[in-house]
């Protein structure tokens, strides 16, 4: 509908300074309009003030976290593009961010140019269209944009579109997993999951959510307490 | 956009530190890894990039640390071998068009520049600051 969505100006939410500042640094030279909020509250509040096209939003904060943030910006934002920043090492809360429509991640440390190339991605997703869409990373990312939409079932269509051209990525499976673990459908999901591995052993969002899936407890409680050193077990125990 | 690049340096001593610390406040995104946490107290308050605490022969560490996006490396270690090391892979593996490194063995620059890496040698460096400053007194 709106056709200049990548003039909207963005908003960078996180705790860290040095965070903030590097990804402000990385977007002032695509042109945009930049704001930040040190935390959930402030956000909020930003938010309500000024119609943003964009947010940059760690998950881990102080007080009201990334995850309560995407929540309420879901109910009365739809629309908003949302990247996840992510700490190196697991995504355990891809799946419960990806229910509220958010499925991209950058994780720290960032190069600016990888900031930059994913936020233009997000912001131009727009543009493609359904009918136009050909090959594998056009299908993945109407997917994505459909995931934003919160459609996941025409999402699921155009994954299984993207693999139909590519079968040897790894993502596309990954992908087509969560979604499936989304719609309650765990053993396929499981299945994807291990399709991928077997792929791209060193896919390791695959790994993770196999791990992650494979003891998820019956209420899909998921937990945001990232395990530092070792990365096997003793995941979504937490209630 | 010469003020915009990824940098990683292996080593957070006093001269990783220094380097990151300036490169840092230049405006770049700087990446630290070093194996022992507590070497981040050399950082500047100011400094704004990342630290990562790992040991950089492993390559799951410099995949961690998007090695493979970077512009540039910087080896400073206090051990040449592991300078020698991380900076080869940096090259072969994740085929980073800038890699530099101090080596402090001067009979060893030849085979970091048969590699493709600019090496600064702070014993031949020295020396030749020695060497001029005597010639520049001289003897009257």
């Amino acid at each position: 509908m709106e056709a200049s969505l990548g003039k909207k100006p963005v908003l960078i939410v996180d705790d860290e300074k040095n965070i903030r500042l590097t990804l402000s640094q990385a977007l002032e030279t695509l042109q945009l309009e930049i704001d930040t909020a040190v935390n959930g509250e402030e956000a909020l509040a930003k938010l309500e003030a000024k119609r943003f096209g964009l947010i940059l939003l760690d998950l881990k904060m102080p007080g009201m976290d990334g995850m309560e943030v995407l929540r309420r910006v879901r109910e009365t934002r739809p629309d908003i593009k949302v990247i996840i920043i992510t700490a190196h090492g697991t995504i355990d809360s891809a799946v419960e961010a990806m229910k509220l429509g958010a499925v991209d991640f950058i994780q720290k440390p960032f190069a600016p140019k990888e900031i930059r190339e994913l936020a233009t991605k997000v912001l131009d997703r727009d543009n493609i269209s359904a009918e136009k869409a050909k090959g594998y990373a056009e299908h993945i990312e109407l997917a994505k944009k459909c995931i934003g939409d919160r459609e996941f079932d025409s999402a699921a269509e155009h994954v299984r579109q993207a693999i139909a051209a590519d079968p040897t990525k790894a993502e596309g499976l990954n992908l087509l997993g969560a979604l499936q673990e989304l719609g309650g459908n765990r053993l396929e999901a499981l299945k994807n999951y291990r399709a991928a591995i077997a792929l791209d052993p060193t896919y390791m969002p695959a790994t993770e959510n196999l791990n992650r899936a494979a003891n998820w407890s019956p209420k899909g409680d998921i937990t945001l307490d990232e395990p530092k050193a070792t990365d096997d077990q003793e995941e979504g125990k937490k209630a | 956009m010469a003020n915009d690049l990824f940098i990683v340096i292996v080593g957070c001593g006093r001269l990783g530190s220094h380097l990151a610390n300036q490169l840092s406040r230049a405006g770049h995104s700087v990446v630290v890894v070093d194996t022992d946490e507590r070497a981040f107290g050399n950082l500047s308050p100011e400094y704004s990039g990342f630290r990562m605490e790992g040991d950089a022969t492993e390559i799951a560490v410099l995949k961690q640390a998007k090695v493979g996006k970077a512009d540039l490396l910087i080896a400073t270690t206090r051990d040449d071998n592991v300078n020698l090391m991380v900076a080869q892979v940096a090259k072969t593996e994740f085929g980073i068009q800038r890699v530099l490194a101090r080596v402090f063995e001067p009979q060893r620059e030849a085979v970091y520049q048969r590699l493709g890496v600019e090496t600064v040698c702070p014993t031949a460096v020295a020396a030749e600051l020695f060497l001029k400053s005597i010639a520049k007194e001289g003897p009257a």
